[in-house]
């Protein structure tokens, strides 16, 4: 979390990279038997991802893919050798009582802002490097074999990682959904059915975010399949972007000379911009001359939060305090967007869509909120909007700025 | 004649002080009524700070009237009032 100056033009030159997952487990099966972890090492501007198949399904399945994620994540952001991890993994990994063997499969990327990626893999459908719709070929392709274990090759790619392009990793309950179960695919979806699926989606929805297509591809692997899962679905895809940028004005400024400058705010560089309170939203429609709208049909259908408004031109305005302390526990407790009330809803979706959250925070006190004949005791702007960057951070990964006035 | 324009405060020290229960407040107008209202919810109306005015929640009338402690059945009078009155 930083305080940082905002001059809305230094937010939209630094990249951003979006790391997400979508799962679906084996019907029947307790647990996952697939893992994916996600690192980012500030410092270093190095963000890894791993994902691994356990053996079988079910808990057992889980153990071992767990243990190899949290494994490789650890030896990459040590800068072990890929051929030294990878015996370690497989020495310490248990070994099934049936099968004889210990094994679970990876995919690892392993990138830093400015330069190449390093994808290695082993056992697992190979990853999908795409450029708009373009399919991205490998700079190096090579293969890598230990000697402890000669039949476990490991394959290594450096990749020319830019922005716009994505990374699709999976494992193979993606590419071998509907197998055996559909005549028309007899070998399964296979890479090439992904491939095709992931530019389709991209065609239609070029800035389609590493959230939606992970679970778009998920959700598709899961349709082809007839009568549910028949093997673990994992679907990570890693995509670099200019960030997406969301501005949260809450609160009056302390002086009301600024009142002008912090309504200023609202037209910079934000790609969507959410007023977060009555007496910002009016300040706004002073200083900026725009309307803010509320609607009689969301008022009713506001479920417990007062309605949402329409700032023409800008974004939304909402209530300030009530909202922004719905929107928190959401982010706290990780719970979906969905089941919350409009206004709160309204905010976290937006939330999610962004990489990038900046509040504009108004530090003057509302003395209205003083009032004893209130029913509840009002927490304060200030410290409920730092609670709700700490969980944005944490929770979700996302670039936080907070700014006061 | 003019409809009656209602603005209930939708602000936070309004809601939790009873706005909240206005949020239906068009379902109960009598079927007569309804075009010759139009209700509108608005974002703080900044009459909560004030100490004078006889407290939250606020609606304001036809622009300048303001209705302090307002109730759905105390608005409800009022604007059958402003209806028969203008009739
Ligand atoms: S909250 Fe209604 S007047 Fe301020």
């Amino acid at each position: 979390m930083a305080d940082l100056p905002l001059n809305g033009q230094n937010t939209a030159s630094d990249l951003f990279i979006e790391m997400e997952a979508a799962q679906f487990t084996k019907s029947g099966q307790a647990a996952c038997g697939d893992d994916v972890r996600f690192l980012t090492v500030e410092k270093e501007n190095r963000h890894l991802v791993a994902l691994s198949d356990g053996l079988g399904s079910g808990v057992k399945a889980n153990v071992l893919a767990t243990m190899t994620t949290a494994m490789a994540i650890e030896f990459l952001k040590s800068n072990i050798p890929t051929l030294e991890a990878v015996e370690i993994i497989m020495d310490s990994l248990p070994v099934c009582e049936v099968r004889k063997i210990g094994y679970a499969t990876f995919s690892l990327f392993d990138f830093r802002l400015g330069g190449k990626a390093r994808i290695s893999e082993m056992g697992n459908p190979g990853y999908i490097h795409l450029r708009g719709t373009e399919e991205i070929s490998p700079l190096k392709d090579g293969q890598i074999v230990s000697e402890h274990w000669p039949d476990r090759e490991v394959r290594e790619c450096e990749v020319d990682f830019r922005a716009g392009d994505r990374i699709i990793m999976c494992s193979d309950g993606v590419t071998q959904s509907g197998l055996g179960v559909r005549k028309d695919m007899k070998f399964g979806w296979r890479r090439s059915g992904v491939l095709a699926f992931a530019r389709e989606r991209i065609a239609r929805e070029p800035d389609i975010s590493a959230r939606d297509l992970s679970h778009a591809i998920a959700r598709e692997a899961l349709n082809i399949t007839p009568g549910g899962c028949k093997d673990d679905i994992s679907c990570a895809v890693v995509y670099l972007r200019h960030p997406r940028v969301m501005r949260v004005l809450t609160g009056p400024p302390y002086y009301k000379e600024h009142d002008a400058e912090y309504a200023r705010q609202a037209l910079l560089g934000a790609d969507h911009v959410v007023a977060c309170g009555g007496t910002t939203a009016n300040i706004l429609e002073r200083e900026l001359g725009v309307k803010i709208k509320v609607r009689l049909a969301d008022m009713k259908a506001s479920g417990g939060l007062p309605p949402i408004g329409t700032i023409e031109g800008i974004g939304i305005a909402t209530e300030g305090i009530l909202t922004l302390g719905r929107v928190l526990s959401a982010l706290e407790q990780m719970r979906p967007p969905e089941a919350e009330p409009a206004a709160a809803r309204a905010i976290l979706e937006r939330m999610m869509r962004h990489d990038r959250i900046e509040f504009i925070i108004g530090t003057k006190v509302n003395e209205s909120h003083q009032d004893p004949n209130i029913p509840q005791d009002l927490e304060l702007r200030r410290s409920v909007v730092k609670r709700i960057a700490a969980a944005l951070e944490k929770n979700y990964r996302k670039k936080v700025a907070l700014n006061y006035y | 004649m003019e409809s009656v324009k209602i603005e209930i405060c939708c602000g936070t020290a309004c809601y939790l002080l009873g706005a909240a229960n206005m949020m239906n407040i068009e379902d109960q107008l009598p079927a007569e009524w309804r075009d010759k209202v139009d209700i509108e919810a608005k974002t703080c109306l900044e009459l909560c700070e004030r100490d004078n005015l006889g407290g939250a929640p606020y609606v304001r009338i036809n622009g300048t009237e303001i209705m302090s402690q307002a109730t759905p059945e105390k608005l409800l009078t009022r604007i059958g009032e402003l209806i028969e009155g203008a009739a």
